[in-house]
Parts: C-alpha cells; structure tokens; sequence
C-alpha cells in the first residue's frame, strides 16, 4: 500500500507468425504492461501492418454496427485463437463489402430523404410556376435560340452568380426559394463550347430535372408529384426491409467478427507502443509484476512449448523514471486516488502517500471544521453524491464524519456550543493552545515528509543526497534541532549548545552538499549555496506556520457562526431563525468549501512536494477488449 | 489587453530576420546554423537541423507559426480574437484538401499522415476519424458536421458537378479568403486604416494573382473566373474585377487596374513578376504597420505576416544548403520563396 509492487522487465521472443497469439496470452493475463523494445539489431515492425489493418476493420465494424443498426456484445471464448494478418485481412475485406452494402442502404435513404425534399419544393414551385402562366416546354426547348436552364443554387451565390452570368450575357431570374435555395432560370443566347456550364457547377447550381410530362399540362405535372410521393414511400419501405434483411444476412456473422477484432485487439494495442523484431521473429519488451512472472512463463510454456524466448530482469538504475507504477489499493481508500492522482503518478519505488493523504486530509478537514451538525449535512449531502461523482461521496462522508468526531471535541453543533458538553474544549477557549497545537502539528507533519523523502532518495541509490539533502536527514537534522531549541527558548530554558551545534553542523552539512552538487562558475557557485542553504532553513519554518491555518480555521468557524448569531438576536422570532439557517447554509458551502481546498492545499505544498515527484507512469496492462484501454 | 499585445507584438517583432541575416544564413558553417537558428527564435528548427526530411522542416516552421499565433491570441476576444484564430485555419484546409485529394487517390492513411499539418492546439478536425472515411463522399458528409461545414459545402456541390480537383482546390480557397474578409470587417472598424491597408493588401494581391492564373495559365472563361475571385471592398472590388476579367493579356490587366496597384506593377511582364511585387508590397506595408503606433490588433497581423514569410525564407535557405546548392542558388530561390512561389 505504501510503494508499488516490484516489477521485471520481459523481453520475449516468438515467430512473427505467432505474435497475435502471444499478445492474446499476454493479454489473457493483464499482467503485461508493453514498452518499446530498445534494441538496434531489431529493425523491423513486424506488427505495424497488422495494427493498421485491425484499426480499418474496426473502424469499419463501428460504422456497421451504427449505420445498420446492429449491435454487439463480444463475449470471448476463453480457448480461442488470435486471427493472423492474412485472415485479419480477410476479415476488412469482408467488411467493406458489408459496409458498402450498408452504405448503399444507408445512402438509398439520405436519398429518398433528399428526393422528398426536392419534391416538396417541386410542387411548390410549379404551382408558382403554374400561377405565372408560363410554358415551360417552349422555355426548356433546346433547338432554340436561347439557352435556358431551370435550376436551383445557394441562396449565398445568387449576387455573384448575376454578375458573373452578366459577363458571358446571361441573366438569372429567381423566381422562388426554400430552405436556403433559390430557384431560378437562367437564360442567354445559345453559344456553341462549353459556355457557362463550369460556373454553374463552380456556382453548386442544380438543373432541376422537369420530366417531358411535366411540361405538357399542369395537371399532369400534380399527376407526377402525386406518383413520385408514392413511390418514394415505397422506396423507403424497400429501405427498411433491406436494413432487416441486411441484419438478418449479416448479423450473426457481424458478431463473430466482433469477436475475432476483439482478439486481434492486443497485438494492434501492443504494436502502438512497439512490437519489434527481425525477420521470422517478433520481440515483445514490457513490465511484468515480479510475483506473475512465473505464472506467466508457465502459461507460455503451456501454449507454445517451448517456441519462445523469455529474458527476464530487474529495472536497472538508469531507468527506473521510466518503470511504470503498479499500485494497489483496498476499496475504501481507492476515492481517494482522484486527489492524488491530480498532483500526479508515484515514481516506481516511490512512498505511495495515498493512505497518508487520506488520514491527514480527513484530520485536517476535521480539525478546521469541527462541528457536529455541520459534519452531519456534509455526511448527509456526500450520501446523495453517485454516478461518476462515487469516489466524492466517500471522500465527503469521511470528512463529514471526522467533522462530526472534532464537533463532539469542541462541543460545537450547528455553531451552538453550550447544547453538549465538549469532550476536549471549545476552540476560541483557549486560541493559543489550539495554534500551539497546530504548530506541533506541523513539525510532526514536515519531519515526517522529510523521512519519507530520505527512504526515497534511499530508494535511487542516492545515498549522498539522503544524507546531507536540505530535504532529507541534515534538513530534519537542522529542523529538528532548532525546533527543539526555540521551544527551550520560549519556555525560558534557552536556545542551549547541544541544539546549536547540531543546527549549525547540519547546516554546513547542506551547504557543503549544495557546493557539490552546483557545477558552475566559484562566484556564482557561492551565491547558489549561501541562498539555497537559506531557503532550505528559511522554508523549513515557513511551511510549519501554514500549519497555524489548521487552529486559524477552527477558530474563525466559531467566530463565524457567534456573528450570525449576533446578527440573528437583533431580529423577530422568524427573522431569527432564518438568519440562523442562511448563516449555518453560508458557513456549510462557504466555509466548507475553503477548509475543503486548505486541507488540500497543505497536503500539496507543505507534504507532497517535500517528496514526492508524482512523475511516475501508472502500469497498463493489455487487457482483453471491454476490460482495458483502447487501441486508438 | 492593448499594452500586453502591443509589448509582446514588439518582443515578437525582434526576431524578425533582415535581408542580410538571410546571407549571413547562406554562408554560416554548418555547425554555426542551429545556435543562429535559435538566436532568432527558432529553435525548433535548430533542433531537426540536419535531418533530410522535407516534410519534417515544413512541419516545424508551421508549428512555429502556430506557437507565436498561440501566444498573440491569448489576450484577445470577441471578434479579434477569431479573426486570428482563422488566420491559422488555411493550414486547416490545406489539410482537408489533402484528405480529399488522398481518397480520391485512395492513398492509404499511413502515407498521408507525415504530409498532414499538426494544428497542436487550433485544431478542429478529427483527423484519425476523417482519415477512416470510406471515400470522398462519406469524407464530404463527415466534413459538413465539422467546424467547416460552410467552406466544405460549396465545395462538395461543385465537386460533384465537375469531380475536378482544381474546382475543388479554388472553392476550398475562395470560401476560406471570403470568410476571412467576412471576420475582418468588425475590426476593420476598431483597428482603422492600418488594418484595412493589410487586408487590402492580402486579398487584392490574392485577387489579381488568381485572375491572371486562371485567365491566362488555366484559360478558363471571364465569368467563372470573376466568379472564382474573393468578394471584398478593398481596391477590387466587382466592377473592376468584371473589366479586369475580360482583358486579353497581363499586360492589359495591368494597364486597366485602378492606382495605385497600376503605379506599383507597371513594367511587370508576367504573373510571378506581379506576384513578386504585390508580395513585397505587402510587406513592406506591414512593415510600416509593424513600427507604426497602430491598433495593437493590425500590429500583430501584420507581425505574423512577416513572420511567415520570414520563415519560407528561412525553409529555402535550409533546404538549399541541404541539397548543397551553392550560394548564388540559394539567393536566387530565396527571391522566389520570399515570393510565396516555392
């Protein structure tokens, strides 16, 4: 709980030709978490082709499923095989004939959509058309001398479209418009050439088609709207048959495809990172939980017999910024992993501070937000919290709860503090107590930072800097010291020798230590060791008197709720006890709110960033698909 | 907002590269060329320097543009801060272009993705997801429910009219500059003549050049041509591009056009010799934007349209020194890139 589990990397070998199914077994386990394998004698990317077919056909399965209205539930067979490349293939190809079937179904029905647009607007426009008295089998006669086109175009080119004509001699005539189209007639003499047929098409003009019936008599033009009606709603009739026969015809072997993508998944997944190889073989290198590499190389020797190469080892040194972070967690400490996890991943043989930040948090919201009716709406409202909103509602009862227990302490309920008697004392009873408290709350908190930075700079191999580190033990050293003799100091026993001198020995210690480690000119080396050594001391304090805010909020909680009661005895019985509800509203969001981001703050600043690096990578295993990440 | 953007345009300005640094470029020894890279803020391309990919120094120089864009941005709103904003879309819709130009090719994705641009944070388009259209109809419909439904619409109409890549290529371009012209009219108000001088100076350059190609290199006819031009008000505007559509020659073009665009391209004899002078026009007016106590909106405009053809001029000395041109080479295409015309 405290560091993450230790981890060997893998290198293993198979034939290219059984790669898929090692990323199945790898997979299987979701114990393999891949990484590039960083080797130059291994120049090929045996899985690349592989990854882009499975991401065509998978893309392709998602448009069918969407656009055929399928759905499927992939269940996989715990025996089964990864595909290879050439049925993979096999597999897009089949595809693409369904898709292009579906599509053609998906496009019969944009285009009946679109033909019963048009139509609407057909019949509109003859009736105008009709109502203008005009003929248009004279108008649209093509041995005559005028060139006269019936047609529509974007409302948006109209004007450009008339100057443009105008310079070739034609004119367009709107003579109607619907849905952001005009319809219009454009007309001028009859040229031999191309004429003006590429700037229409610039334009988006569309001829609108006028059957030789329609330009015959009017009622024969209703007549033919009349028909065209109901042959589109047969053709959308047709439209959703197909969709049925297309699901009946495809559906079931829809589904077993689903399923041979789902077990191709891995090796895509696994390509993204890099599967390398060299010739006839495929390298996978990733990190394996050491107590499963076993287990795994049990389940290789199982399915391949003997077909493979397994080399496992240790993380060395210089990469272990790089090692993924496998960390564990018991259910009621996982809510909190959010607000960690937003300062940032543990290093792989990092403190793992998630348990530590829980109790502080908890202690700390508590302490600065003691009162046991307050803590019990906050423990009631977190309780309605659900959905994506799971890991607050656990985080709020928590806080509440300990709200609840710092109330009974301070004897403090809805900021009423003579209803029960205190177990401990009211905060603004005794305020220099409470902050001297806070103080030694502080220094408890920082030392305790500072040893868990030493066990990790330990944990490096960076010996010299856990020693003589202003963050690791001549940084407690110095604190520790010097705390010891201010407190003599302001118990009037005096700052004595033995405290002095290990302070100043500390400090030279770290200022020796900043000396090594700066690598720059003698002047400037000097200026960063005299300043850095102050800060270090200088910091060490200031990040103990944040901690005067955990008694500072304590106490303003009171002093908050005694001014609405002031505020509430001035008034009517009714305007008493509303100002009371407002203010206790006030002082649970408002109040609640900023000792919420407080607490946070100390734990980020005044703990985390004492040691903790959250520049790790959290482990990713290959998973099976529908149970990990995804191979985009 | 003003003095933050006035400050930063004037920090900005300071990278800008003078006639000279050019040569000192051409001749600088090899390993001299990353640490003058990064004196003039470059170090992006300091970093691949060296490298034979094309591809890879186009890339950088644009992610360079869109980093200084990025910081310019950042303390405008409404609609300043959209003007801007789609001044970096082009590199968008080249992108689209590509993609259309892949399918209809039916080039596998993996080929195109080194020539597609990485917009880093202007990005609008899905590109993995347009990348698995089926082909360039199901592209169209994926691209008319993306933020540029309005440019792709015209230009899938006239596609499927023609299914001619340059008809494609010139409606893509003429709604993307109408679009620009469009959000530059608010501010023109607020920023005043200098920023109106600079949009004049862009699309009447845009206009011309494009009439005289399509006229005289495409020989399409005057209409289609007129209809093909960038609606705007500057100094051509529709009448006189209707005359100037239907002249014969560049020469008569050049002796119909209003001044002072007559006075500026006199004696010159073919398109790239007008195209070569409205750009250096253009700068030099944005030059006198830039150093002028204008709009701080017009200042950074005009910075980044210098900026940019600083560093085409900067990927022609690069590429020339790779292809171990000598020098005089390096100067000659430099002319020309400086042109636009790489």
């Amino acid at each position: 709980m405290f560091r993450a589990q230790p981890l060997q990397h893998l290198t293993l070998w198979f034939l290219a030709s059984e790669a898929p199914d090692a990323a199945l077994l790898l997979a299987q386990h979701g114990v393999f978490n891949p990484v590039a394998a960083e080797d130059a004698a291994l120049p090929d990317n045996p899985a690349a082709a592989y990854r882009e077919v499975y991401l065509e056909a998978e893309a392709r399965l998602a448009r069918i499923l969407e656009q055929c209205g399928m759905t499927s539930e992939v269940a996989l067979p715990p025996d089964a095989a990864a595909p290879s490349l050439a049925e993979l293939t096999e597999i897009n190809d089949w595809l693409r004939e369904v898709w292009q079937v579906c599509s053609r179904c998906w496009e019969t029905q944009l285009r009946v959509d679109e033909e019963r647009k048009r139509l609407t607007a057909l019949k509109e426009t003859y009736a105008r058309l009709k109502r203008l008295n005009l003929d248009l089998s004279r108008l649209l006669r093509r041995d005559s001398l005028l060139d006269a086109r019936l047609g529509q175009v974007p409302a948006a080119n109209v004007k450009r479209l008339q100057e443009a004509l105008a310079l070739a001699g034609y004119v367009l005539s709107p003579f109607d418009q619907a849905e952001g189209q005009v319809f219009a007639v454009v007309a001028g003499p009859r040229r031999e050439g191309e004429g003006i047929a590429g700037l229409l098409s610039q334009a988006g003009w569309r001829e609108l088609p006028v059957p030789p019936e329609l330009q015959t008599h009017p009622d024969a033009a209703r007549e033919y709207i009349e028909a065209e009606e109901k042959r589109l709603e047969a053709a959308a009739g047709a439209h959703c048959q197909e969709r049925e026969h297309n699901f009946a015809q495809f559906g079931t072997r829809v589904q077993e495809t689903a399923i041979r993508l789902a077990l191709a998944r891995p090796l895509a997944e696994a390509a993204a990172t890099g599967v390398r190889g060299r010739r006839h073989l495929a390298v996978f290198a990733g990190w394996v939980p050491r107590r499963s590499v076993e287990a795994l190389q049990q389940a290789l020797e199982a399915r391949f017999h003997g077909r493979y190469w397994l080399v496992a080892r240790e993380p060395r040194p210089d990469e272990l910024d790089r090692v993924p972070s496998l960390l564990t967690y018991p259910a009621w400490l996982r809510p909190f992993l959010p607000l960690v996890r937003s300062y940032g991943v543990p290093r792989y043989g990092e403190f793992d501070p998630t348990l530590l930040f829980a109790v502080s948090y908890v202690l700390l919201f508590g302490a600065m937000f003691g009162d046991v009716g307050h803590g019990a709406v906050i423990m009631l409202l977190a309780s309605l919290l659900h959905g994506r909103l799971n890991w607050l509602r656990v985080v709020g009862m928590t806080a509440g709860a300990a709200s609840v227990a710092f109330g009974f302490l301070y004897g403090s309920v809805f900021g009423y503090e003579d209803l029960i008697h205190p177990l401990w004392q009211s905060p603004l009873h005794d305020p220099v107590r409470m902050l001297a408290i806070a103080v030694a709350a502080g220094v408890g908190f920082i030392s305790l930072t500072l040893l868990i930075n030493t066990y990790n700079l330990l944990n490096v191999g960076r010996l010299l800097d856990a020693l003589l580190g202003g963050g690791a033990l001549a940084g407690l050293a110095l604190y520790l010291a010097s705390v010891h003799g201010l407190y003599r100091l302001a118990t009037g026993e005096g700052f004595d020798t033995a405290n002095a001198l290990v302070a100043v020995a500390a400090l030279g210690l770290i200022a020796a230590h900043t000396w090594l480690e700066s690598r720059v000119a003698v002047g400037e080396r000097l200026l960063v060791t005299v300043i850095e050594t102050l800060e270090t001391g200088i910091n060490l304090f200031a990040n103990t008197l944040s901690f005067l805010r955990v008694a500072a909020f304590s106490l303003n909680h009171v002093a908050l709720a005694m001014a609405i009661f002031t505020l509430a005895a001035g008034l009517s019985t009714a305007g008493h006890w509303l100002t009371v509800v407002l203010g206790n509203v006030v002082i649970i969001v408002l109040e609640g709110g900023i000792v919420a981001i407080q607490a946070l703050r100390l734990m980020y600043y005044e703990g985390f960033s004492r040691f903790f690096s959250g520049s790790g990578v959290e482990f990713s295993p290959l998973r099976l698909a529908g149970t990990g990440r995804s191979a985009g | 907002m003003s003095a933050y953007l006035n400050t930063r345009v004037s920090l900005l300005s300071e990278r800008l590269w003078a006639e000279e640094e050019f040569d000192r470029l051409i001749h600088l020894p090899h390993a001299e060329v990353p640490s003058a890279l990064t004196e003039r803020g470059l170090a992006a391309l300091a970093q691949g320097y060296g490298g034979d990919d094309p591809l890879s120094l186009e890339a950088r120089i644009i992610a360079q543009i869109l980093e200084e864009t990025r910081v310019l941005v950042r303390p405008l709103s409404g609609a300043a801060r959209d003007f801007i904003i789609y001044w970096t879309r082009r590199f968008e819709v080249s992108n689209v272009k590509t993609l259309i130009r892949a399918k209809m090719s039916g080039e596998r994705y993996t080929a195109l993705i080194p020539r597609l641009i990485e917009m880093g944070p202007f990005a609008r388009l899905d590109l993995e997801e347009l990348m698995h259209a089926d082909d360039v109809a199901e592209l169209f419909r994926r691209l008319e429910q993306s933020p540029y439904a309005d440019i792709v619409r015209h230009a899938r109409r006239a596609f499927e009219e023609s299914h001619d890549p340059f008809i494609l290529d010139a409606t893509l371009d003429r709604a993307y500059y109408e679009g620009l012209v469009r959000r530059a009219q608010p501010i023109e108000a607020e920023a005043g003549k200098p920023m109106r001088d600079l949009m004049a100076g862009l699309v009447d350059r845009i206009n011309l050049v494009w009439l005289l190609r399509y006229r005289f290199n495409y020989h399409l006819p005057p209409a289609q041509v007129y209809y093909l031009l960038v609606g705007g008000h500057y100094h051509l505007q529709g009448e006189v591009l209707q005359r100037l559509v239907t002249q014969e020659s560049v020469a008569a073009v050049i002796a119909a056009l209003p001044d002072p665009l007559r006075q500026t391209l006199e004696g010159a004899q073919s398109i790239m010799a007008v195209f070569c002078q409205l750009e250096d026009r253009a700068a030099r007016q944005a030059r006198s934007v830039l150093h002028s106590a204008a709009h701080p909106l017009a200042r950074a405009f005009a910075y980044l349209v210098l900026r940019e053809r600083d560093l085409r001029g900067v990927r022609a000395v690069l590429r020339g020194r790779h292809l171990g041109l000598p020098s005089e080479a390096i100067r000659q295409a430099l002319g020309h890139q400086a042109c636009g015309v790489a």
